[in-house]
């Protein structure tokens, strides 16, 4: 399993997409960074986990498309071509899909590790701030939930049609556009510039209220749930290929 | 020869294809998003509103939807894995450049017919101030222009790459960064032009210009890129950099590219719009140049001829001196940065002079040394397209045969260190002007037609008093109104004229005119006591001198007229610059201490709160003054680099000034109310605020210091300043 998910990775980030999805991610990231994050957001520092957490929003719709463009490796037709050759090689499916699964995230967390690492060179270069730590929590609220699924919808929606995946694109500025309730702020970065506000403090700690935070485990959670299940249909097909259904 | 025959049949596959007709279709609804969801104009003109929104909305969304489109295409052979095929009958370069010319057709098809489908729609939302040159130019600059912009960034991302997913991140990331991070700045917006108004009663030549200044640039540099990125294109099973050698063997084909590339980097270094004043508000070096030793100013001249279709200036100017320090003596001027200088000569003969490069509040400083004589007539030639300062508000210079305002240095170069004589700086402007336009000049003077001429224009005379000076002029009507004493002179555009009418314009000014002298005291300009209220072109707020205030036409609009919360006053900002007759004109304060929030705009924002609280009642004036005054003093002392100056120390000086600029207006639009307000309460409430102001405006002036300071505000209230703190 590990050969195929080391050959899956380099398939999926050896190549001139991964590398040129990487630069304009980090071009566009240094943009935000210099051009809106360095003003602060609800009047905390450039620094701290809000504003830091309003610059990964900004960043969110750039990496679901990263991640979803990953998935077109494997749900394209010219790979679904080659899942004839694949299929019967001596390997269980399900962990054919988990090392395919496994790529995909290695690709999609490489490029949000990109971001980050951006972030803490920003920060250093101009603010000599390095408190890193503190960013780790709002990274993974923001960054984890929308990423996994949009890897598992992404899945899905490819094995139906995989014109479908391009359609799943443009969800984070629609999302962007629209006035969502204060609970799935996060989803459009709302919550970053509104919620710290209504905290009645200076620098608030990083918090995330309750309703928030179950928005954030459903969509981990039906990520993870679409992502299995993805990998138990490839369990079925091939018993359903074996018995010649 | 072959792309000539292969280009119908193309553009017929494109058109037969339902993915296009369906790009078409969205594209040509896509303006209804500038009117419910994407608003990047904001002005609450009804060009602004119907017009520029929708044309700005439609060119976003068609520029996105036919690069996706442009993508699809030019992948399809790729994608069906039939392009061994097609290369072998017709070259990938040719194939790439008939593709281009059908998306690029499709695109023309897909504008006219938006224009169309929407003519009627924008005409009956616009309503009496609709016009077809402003709609065709909104359509073809503001949505036409970015279709190929779109075709030719997508185009030239896929042939680069030769990947689909790679083209299509790389597209909407440039179209993001052009909706986000860079959608303040003018010339790098390439998708949505930085649009704030459009005016309903006047020309918007200017921003139209602008626009296309800025769309022809990317045109040239997308256009650029694709023909290099034509060069790439794969041919001959070679990799990107073996295509390009063999490609660019046909010299013309580089030659072009980097011809349209040079273009465009000239078009972006040389813009003719907006001038490199220093961002530094707080920076007034041109205020501090000293006095020239023993020269004093007897008069000046000026002949201006705007050229109304070109919209530049041409003018000649003459200054009279007294030089009797028996030296050569360095005189400076302050000019447009838009003007060329030219023809200096000191009592006939040609004298040295320089242009800075370094500007500051729309002028450059042009120094001049004039001959040690005791009488020195200096004279100048001046002609270009006059700057202006402020990109995202653009249009205030607007030049046209309807309008025209041309402010101190872009009048004539305004003289900065010379001591006024005894007559002060007395001056005689003629301007020539189309015969539909009338000369307004922004003081008390009166301007008089003294020749008309063949070629159907007229030249207006008037004097003046001072250095620089404020001409407005257009197709104006004048209305006089006796009101607190004086006659108030009120110039409004004529296609204005019905609304102004219907808002009940003239009650309007009476009403606030009369609240001022009634609760201050009456004004007196020396002049027989006229007053003019000039309509300027939508500006996004005003200025007064002695003697004359602006109205912005944003005040009276249609749609403020519907606006049922204004009652019968709708317009704000005129309230505001009609009080700068009695805060700031009729008592004078001293020049903007950075440090401190004292200054006229206190006490002016303070009367202009209580006028709407008497006109709106008093829900309305706390919810649209109080309120915002207190969210923006909380949000300033709140703010992380108030509160941390020392970083804001490290930043980028840029960042630094805009920071810093924008907090410094909050302490004087919004905690110096707050404070004036406070005194109120602690002196016992309005009527006994209204006899301190009372007092204050008619009190003795001292000739050496006539300025109101906060200290005798302070006094009169029996107030001290910590009582006022908001903390």
């Amino acid at each position: 399993m590990g050969k195929i998910f080391r050959y899956e990775c380099k398939r999926l980030l050896w190549n001139k997409f991964f590398f040129g999805l990487l630069l304009v991610s980090l071009f566009y990231g240094w943009q935000v960074l210099s051009g809106v994050t360095i003003l602060g957001v609800s009047h905390t520092a450039p620094f701290s986990p809000w504003s830091f957490g309003d610059y990964l929003c900004r960043m969110v719709p750039l990496l679901w498309i990263g991640a979803l463009f990953f998935l077109t490796f494997f749900t394209s037709g010219r790979a679904r071509r080659a899942a004839v050759l694949t299929d019967a090689a001596p390997m269980p499916p399900r962990r054919y899909a988990l090392a395919r699964c496994a790529a995909a995230l290695a690709g999609t967390a490489l490029l949000a590790l990109a971001c980050l690492g951006e972030a803490a060179v920003f920060y250093g270069w101009y603010f000599k701030w390095y408190h890193w730590s503190t960013l780790l929590l709002p990274a993974l609220v923001t960054l984890t939930p929308p990423l996994v699924f949009a890897l598992g919808s992404g899945w899905l929606l490819g094995r139906l049609r995989p014109w479908l995946i391009y359609v799943w694109m443009p969800v984070p500025f629609a999302l962007a556009a629209l006035p969502l309730p204060e609970a799935l702020g996060l989803w459009n970065g709302s919550f970053f510039t509104r919620y710290p506000l209504t905290l009645e403090a200076l620098d608030p700690a990083f918090s995330l209220p309750p309703a928030a935070a179950a928005a954030q485990c459903v969509l981990l959670a039906a990520g993870a749930a679409l992502l299995a299940a993805r990998a138990r249909q490839g369990r079925i097909r091939r018993q359903a290929g074996e018995a010649g259904i | 020869m072959k792309m000539l025959r292969l280009f119908p049949l193309e553009l017929r596959r494109l058109l037969q294809s339902r993915l296009t007709w369906l790009i078409l279709l969205l594209t040509v609804l896509s303006p209804v998003l500038g009117l419910v969801l994407y608003k990047p104009a904001t002005s609450t003109t009804m060009l602004s509103m119907y017009l520029a929104n929708p044309a700005i909305a439609g060119g976003v969304a068609g520029a996105i939807l036919f690069g996706l489109v442009a993508i699809f295409e030019l992948d399809r052979a790729r994608r069906s894995r039939v392009d061994i095929l097609t290369d072998a009958v017709v070259s990938p370069l040719t194939t790439a450049l008939t593709r281009l010319l059908a998306l690029l057709t499709a695109a023309v098809l897909t504008a006219g017919l938006t224009m169309l489908v929407w003519l009627p729609i924008s005409a009956g939302l616009i309503g009496s101030v609709f016009t077809g040159a402003n709609y065709v130019l909104a359509y073809l600059l503001l949505m036409g222009l970015a279709l190929p912009l779109g075709i030719l960034a997508a185009a030239a991302a896929y042939q680069f790459t030769r990947r689909a997913d790679l083209s299509i991140v790389l597209f909407i990331a440039f179209c993001a960064l052009s909706l986000t991070v860079w959608a303040d700045d003018w010339q790098l917006c390439w998708l949505n032009p930085c649009v704030w108004a459009l005016s309903d009663d006047f020309s918007n030549f200017r921003v139209f210009r602008s626009v296309a200044w800025m769309r022809l640039t990317w045109l040239a540099a997308l256009a650029g890129a694709w023909t290099v990125s034509y060069l790439c294109i794969r041919q001959y099973g070679k990799g990107i950099f073996g295509s390009l050698a063999r490609s660019v063997r046909r010299v013309y084909r580089p030659v072009i590219a980097a011809a349209l590339l040079a273009c465009s980097v000239t078009a972006y270094a040389a813009q003719p719009f907006i001038d490199h004043s220093n961002p530094d508000l707080t920076v007034m070096s041109f205020y501090e140049i000293p006095y020239a030793e023993g020269v004093t100013f007897l008069s000046r001249s000026a002949q201006v001829f705007p050229d109304t279709s070109a919209g530049t200036v041409t003018g000649r100017a003459s200054y009279q001196f007294q030089n009797t320090s028996g030296q050569e003596q360095s005189i400076f001027f302050g000019v447009n940065p838009g003007y060329t200088i030219s023809n200096v000569k000191a009592n006939g003969a040609d004298v040295p002079f320089t242009v800075s490069g370094y500007q500051e509040y729309n002028e450059a400083r042009l120094e001049v040394t004039i001959p040690a004589e005791e009488e020195v007539e200096l004279t100048m030639e001046y002609s270009g397209f006059p700057q202006e300062s402020l990109p995202t508000m653009q249009g205030g210079k607007e030049l046209s045969g309807e309008y025209l305002c041309l402010e101190n240095s872009a009048l004539s170069p305004r003289v900065m260190n010379v001591m006024p004589g005894e007559e002060g700086y007395p001056a005689v402007i003629e301007v020539t002007l189309p015969e539909t336009m009338i000369a307004i000049p922004f003081s008390s003077s009166q301007a008089e037609v003294i020749s008309e001429n063949a070629d159907g224009t007229r030249t207006w005379r008037y004097e003046h008093n001072g250095a620089g000076g404020i001409l407005y002029a257009g197709d104006y009507v004048r209305e006089d109104i006796e009101a607190g004493g004086m006659t108030i002179q009120f110039y409004y555009g004529r296609k204005h004229q019905a609304v102004m009418e219907e808002a009940g314009a003239v009650e309007a000014v009476k009403a606030v005119v009369d609240y001022c002298t009634e609760h201050y005291g009456t004004l007196s300009f020396g002049s027989g006591e006229t007053l003019k209220l000039i309509q300027s072109r939508v500006a996004g707020g005003g200025y007064a001198v002695g003697g004359a205030s602006l109205l912005d036409e944003a005040d009276f609009t249609i749609a403020n007229l519907g606006d049922a919360d204004k009652g019968a006053i709708p317009g704000e900002v005129f309230i505001h610059e009609l009080v700068h007759q009695w805060w700031g004109l009729g008592n004078m304060f001293d020049t903007v201490d950075p440090t401190s929030p004292w200054s006229s705009e206190g006490l002016t924002v303070y009367t202009t709160y209580r006028i709407v609280k008497e006109l709106y009642g008093e829900a309305y004036a706390q919810e649209h003054y109080v309120d915002q005054w207190r969210q923006a003093v909380d949000d300033y002392y709140l703010n992380f680099y108030v509160r941390n100056p020392e970083y804001l120390e490290v930043l980028p000086e840029a960042v630094q000034l805009g920071i810093s600029n924008s907090l410094s207006s909050v302490r004087r639009y919004s905690e110096m109310p707050l404070k004036i307000l406070k005194a109120e309460q602690l002196a016992g409430g309005e009527e006994a605020m209204d006899q301190i102001l009372k007092g204050l405006f008619n009190r003795e002036l001292d000739p050496m210091y006539p300025y109101l300071t906060y200290q005798e505000f302070l006094d009169a209230c029996h107030l001290t300043e910590e009582e006022l703190d908001l903390g």
